[in-house]
């Protein structure tokens, strides 16, 4: 709810400020600029709700474009193809998390951060840091940069990727046993859940999306490069955690992560839109884009301040009533 | 409670018709978009500052943008918000040539014209780049420099950033074509990688300097290369004996150009490169300057000659002891 009035309130403040940013053509980039973030959003989200965490995902998105640069550049594979073969690497590359993390028991942040340089180091050493990929069919780049059905191409793989998501979070007894797990691995063990496989799943899946991210990417920018998806990693984790899923584990809804994409999506365009702003016939341009980060922090500590106070209160006020020895320990909005 | 909020959200989605449209759209004005490489950077800071002076010479609207990470994806998104904003000139210098010309084509296709500057996008994606400098350029006004703190005559050195970079070795070519026709009595007695590190050419430099004791001058093509030399130098007690020139930004070379120890300091005047990639661009945009064309005016920088699709900005400028403190990048 806190950011359904966020959002309305950035659609506000943007409209009045900047010019044009309520355009179907603004909108529609708002979307097409930010489907990869919220790709990596949404595979994280299945992740932290196991109470893990996935900081490879924007690395993986260089390995992946790389790759499937040198699949289609280097060895003629038909684009489709490796598009699903770079799928298919991110799966593996979720799998070697799942394995370091299940099999070995060691911290999820710990692995995905050596997987994080890991990644992005091979994609590097594969281009020598410098080689990039751009010879690519029209038909390809459509992916990226055309309108099907009025909206971006891209939106339309996002909208089903969120829907299959959704589904498996909230709809299957399998995803389900992502938030058991991360409410209490021990205690999601004792109720006869597969623990290490059902876990083992949320990251290859984190893998794959990773991997069908960098192609969208490729497809929209034109280029293959090691350096796809820089610090995509925290933006996503930001719009999970703004989407009011627990970092902890145990709790969120996919749709929360949605809105938490949604309202960074639009702040950081909105910003932008704000940069035409002046003030005393001095264009504020440099201002503007630098507010981003700032404002960035801010949204997502007042959400969480929100979200913890009224928590606070909705306890407080549970206690008065009835059981104050079981206070819930979080509810799912 | 929920209801509540529910209710105040439609409220404040109902305020939304009269808020909007409360900006004025300036009309008939042309509207020059400047794309930098990245912002903040001194460089292109000063670009901004040349593109602003332009922008006001012909009353254009100018809006400038550029990414602050290194996030490739940013430059692509700064362009297609330009392009819904529909804006009619975008002048771009670009960071990653293939992707950025995916979105300057659809730019074009949109009807917009687009000049690039300083890096030059893929040929179909503009109408015209401005070149800051020709590789004989930079070669000829290096060796000139050189000669003329030596008299023409004695042992120099090359440091260059690494023996496999295509545009370093350009240079050193017109160095090398230069020198064989102009200069008989110089002599060119070794040419040393620095991996574009500051203290690797320093270490360099100085074992040059041990090596070949009757070193008259040491010529950098890459910047980090000029401090590095500089500081050899300096700590050899040589200063003034070797002198040492190079290509580089006067910011980072200003203390050793005030103490003596380098001499020159060679780069084009960034201010006038930002200052003629407005200027080409609102030609571009009035069809005063279109395929073909030979020459336009450049205002302030007089007549420029238009080179097949590449306007050049002339020769580099010497920095030195008189002129460096002027120039702020």
């Amino acid at each position: 709810m806190v950011l359904l009035l966020v959002i309305v309130l950035e659609v506000i403040l943007f409209n009045s400020l900047g010019r044009r940013f309520l355009s179907g053509g603004n909108i529609s980039n708002v979307f097409r600029h930010s489907v990869e973030i919220g790709l990596l959003a949404l595979a994280m989200t299945p992740v932290i709700l196991t109470g893990g965490i996935d900081l490879s995902v924007g690395s993986m998105m260089g390995l992946s474009a790389v790759l499937f640069g040198m699949m289609v550049n280097s060895f003629g594979v038909d684009p489709w193809l490796a598009g699903l073969a770079a799928i298919g690497f991110g799966a593996l590359g979720g799998g070697l998390n799942a394995l370091l993390i299940t099999r070995l028991n060691l911290p999820p942040l710990i692995v995905t951060l050596g997987t994080f340089s890991l990644f992005r180091g091979l994609a590097e050493a594969l281009t020598k840091g410098a080689e990039s990929y751009s010879a690519f069919p029209k038909s390809f780049l459509a992916l990226g940069n055309s309108d099907v059905a009025g909206l971006p191409a891209q939106i339309w793989v996002f909208l089903m990727v969120a829907a299959g998501i959704w589904l498996l979070v909230h709809r299957t007894t399998f995803g389900r046993s992502f938030r058991a797990i991360g409410y209490s691995a021990e205690g999601a063990c004792y109720a006869g859940i597969p623990v290490a496989r059902n876990t083992s799943l949320a990251y290859i899946i984190a893998g794959a999306v990773a991997g069908l991210a960098a192609v969208i990417l490729v497809a929209r920018l034109g280029e293959a490069r090691a350096n796809a998806g820089i610090g995509y990693e925290l933006l996503a984790v930001t719009a999970v955690v703004l989407g009011g899923v627990s970092i902890f584990g145990g709790s969120g809804t996919v749709s929360g992560t949605l809105l938490g994409w949604v309202s960074l999506a639009m702040l950081n365009n909105g910003l932008t839109r704000i940069s035409d702003y002046r003030i005393m016939d001095q264009t504020v341009a440099s201002v503007a884009r630098e507010l981003s980060g700032l404002l960035t922090g801010l949204l997502l500590l007042a959400a969480l301040a929100i979200g913890a106070w009224t928590k606070n209160l909705a306890t407080r006020r549970a206690r008065g009533q009835s059981h104050p020895e079981n206070p819930p320990r979080s509810s799912p909005p | 409670m929920k209801r509540k909020s529910f209710i105040t959200t439609l409220a404040l989605f109902a305020t939304l018709p009269f808020v909007s449209c409360s900006k004025s759209e300036s009309k008939g004005k042309l509207t020059i978009a400047l794309l930098l490489k990245s912002k903040g950077n001194q460089y292109f800071v000063t670009c901004e500052k040349g593109a602003r002076i332009a922008a006001a010479q012909i009353n254009a609207e100018l809006k400038v943008d550029g990414p602050i990470n290194s996030d490739p994806a940013k430059q692509n998104e700064i362009v297609e918000n330009w392009i819904t904003d529909g804006v009619d000139v975008i002048v771009a210098a670009c960071e990653n040539k293939d992707s950025i010309s995916t979105a300057l084509r659809k730019a074009r296709a949109a009807g917009i014209k687009v000049v690039t500057y300083d890096a030059d996008a893929q040929p179909d994606a503009r109408s015209f780049f401005v070149n800051q400098a020709t590789a004989q350029g930079i070669g000829e006004q290096l060796i000139d420099t050189a000669a003329t703190l030596t008299g023409s005559e004695g042992e120099f050195a090359i440091i260059t950033g690494t023996l496999t970079s295509a545009n370093l070795n350009e240079w050193i070519k017109h160095i090398k074509a230069r020198h064989a026709a102009k200069y008989p009595n110089m002599k060119l007695v070794d040419i040393k990688p620095c991996d574009d590190q500051k203290d690797k050419a320093q270490q360099e430099t100085t074992n040059l300097l041990s090596t070949y004791p009757d070193l008259k001058v040491i010529v950098s093509v890459t910047s980090p290369g000029v401090p590095g030399a500089a500081e050899a130098v300096k700590q050899a007690g040589k200063t003034g004996k070797v002198k040492v020139v190079g290509l580089g930004l006067p910011s980072e070379n200003n203390a050793y150009v005030k103490e003596g120890v380098t001499q020159g300091v060679i780069l084009w005047n960034v201010e006038n490169l930002g200052y003629l990639a407005i200027m080409a661009g609102a030609a571009v945009a009035k069809g005063d300057l279109v395929a073909g064309a030979t020459e336009f005016d450049g205002g302030k920088l007089g007549t420029m000659e238009v080179t097949g699709d590449q306007i050049i900005l002339g020769k580099p400028v010497v920095f030195t002891r008189e002129n460096i403190d002027q120039f702020k990048f």
